[in-house]
């Protein structure tokens, strides 16, 4: 059973880190220095966006004897997902009238 | 006490490093081959087969970070992020169940170690206790990282442990001042070991998957008669009949039971150990002997032409 809990802030980093440039593919390292993340808590992160389909994966070949690497971008629900997320903040930041007294 | 322990000690250590390192093949995989790459590569052993993309994800990371400390700091948070990612591979969970053993372990013997304020010989043993439960424990998560020896290794340690229980009795007082029966040690120690490592082989059909199946069973069920042992130090302490040849102080008693637990911990762990490789190399010998069914004879380049009836 799939836990539908609030995202943490590092995962609301790593979102922000990938929409700010949405179509661009990123790699794990350079995105875990970027918001400045350990990789033993950035790879669960991953992990999960792309559990919950919030995130597209590829691989770039390696080139010579290097490994080919591992890319990562938001998936349209995923830009979704933070557009969402921000329009949730942004609300929960501007300052709500106290109706109940005012109508009372 | 402390110099006691250290010679045997020391030396099962360097015998389980000399195992370890035994293959030179093992770091003879280019000139990139470093403790980063080799630890990331451990870790991505750890993970569930469905997560194995990850595991090359890291590794492919790990290609392409320069310096040594970068490489390493990556490589450990790989480690930490194996163990913990959902679901746990079957290599995870035994890691998991070792780390609970070797905590138990170290934490029991520290705290009685503290309660009873031990001298300081006995912190000496414990920082010797410290060095073979981490060297077990490598040398255990080695071992659950081979496919088809989670599982049965740890069910073998897990057997080792509950028959030497029923013989020895269940209660705490059975285990600090055992009523040692002859057979019952023939049956824990030689029996059950050699059945452990057999039954690896036939389960794996594999000798030395066998071996590595016995090798585990050795490290869990020292580990688990270990903490079981100490758990009975802890609540009994220096309680009950007097030892025959204990202390006569409070503090020298607990000290002796603590140090009976850790011979029977390094004794346990290198006969289970060396009766299961060869219950293993035996079932291997069983198996070899036994002929293989073939489907089709040979074919003979030129056939002889058959007579028609």
């Amino acid at each position: 059973m799939q836990r539908n809990r609030p995202p943490s802030p590092q995962t609301i980093n790593v979102l922000r880190a990938l929409a700010a440039d949405p179509a661009q593919w990123r790699y794990g390292y350079d995105l875990a220095t970027e918001v400045h993340l350990k990789s033993g808590s950035l790879y669960p992160i991953l992990v999960r966006l792309a559990d919950r389909g919030l995130l597209e994966t590829s691989w770039k070949p390696g080139v010579g004897s290097r490994p080919p690497r591992h890319l990562y971008r938001l998936s349209p629900t995923g830009r979704e997902f933070v557009a969402a997320l921000t329009a949730a903040r942004v609300d929960r930041s501007v300052p709500q009238p106290h109706n109940r007294w005012s109508e009372a | 006490m402390g110099g006691l322990f250290f010679v045997p000690m020391v030396g099962l250590l360097g015998i389980l490093i000399a195992w370890y390192r035994r293959d030179p093949q093992r770091f003879l995989d280019g000139p990139t081959e470093d403790a980063p790459l080799r630890l990331t590569r451990w870790a991505i052993g750890l993970l569930a087969p469905q997560r194995a993309e990850w595991g090359q994800a890291m590794l492919g990371e790990l290609g392409h970070i320069k310096g040594r400390a970068r490489r390493m700091r990556f490589a450990l948070g790989c480690a930490a992020a194996a163990l913990v990612l959902r679901p746990w591979g079957r290599a995870a969970a035994g890691v998991w169940a070792m780390i609970a053993l070797a905590a138990g372990s170290v934490g029991l013997y520290a705290s009685v170690a503290v309660h009873y304020r031990l001298a300081g010989g006995d912190w000496i043993a414990g920082g010797i206790l410290t060095v073979f439960v981490i060297g077990v424990l490598l040398g255990g998560s080695s071992l659950v990282r081979r496919p088809g020896v989670a599982i049965p290794g740890l069910l073998g340690g897990l057997i080792v442990v509950l028959v030497w229980l029923a013989l020895s009795g269940f209660t705490f007082l059975d285990q600090i001042l055992p009523d040692i029966v002859h057979w019952h040690r023939w049956v824990d120690l030689i029996v059950v070991p050699f059945a452990v490592g057999a039954a690896g082989t036939l389960w794996s059909g594999d000798p030395v998957a066998g071996k590595r199946v016995a090798r585990l069973a050795a490290i869990t069920s020292g580990l688990g008669l270990f903490v079981y042992t100490s758990i009975a130090v802890a609540v009994i302490g220096g309680g009950g009949p007097p030892d025959q040849d204990g202390g006569f102080t409070l503090r020298g008693t607990v000290s002796d039971r603590l140090g009976n637990n850790m011979i029977l911990l390094a004794f346990t762990t290198l006969v289970v150990a060396t009766i299961g490789w060869g219950g293993a190399a035996a079932a291997g010998r069983l198996l070899r002997r036994t002929p293989t069914p073939t489907i089709a004879g040979p074919i003979s380049p030129n056939p002889e032409p058959q007579q028609e009836a």
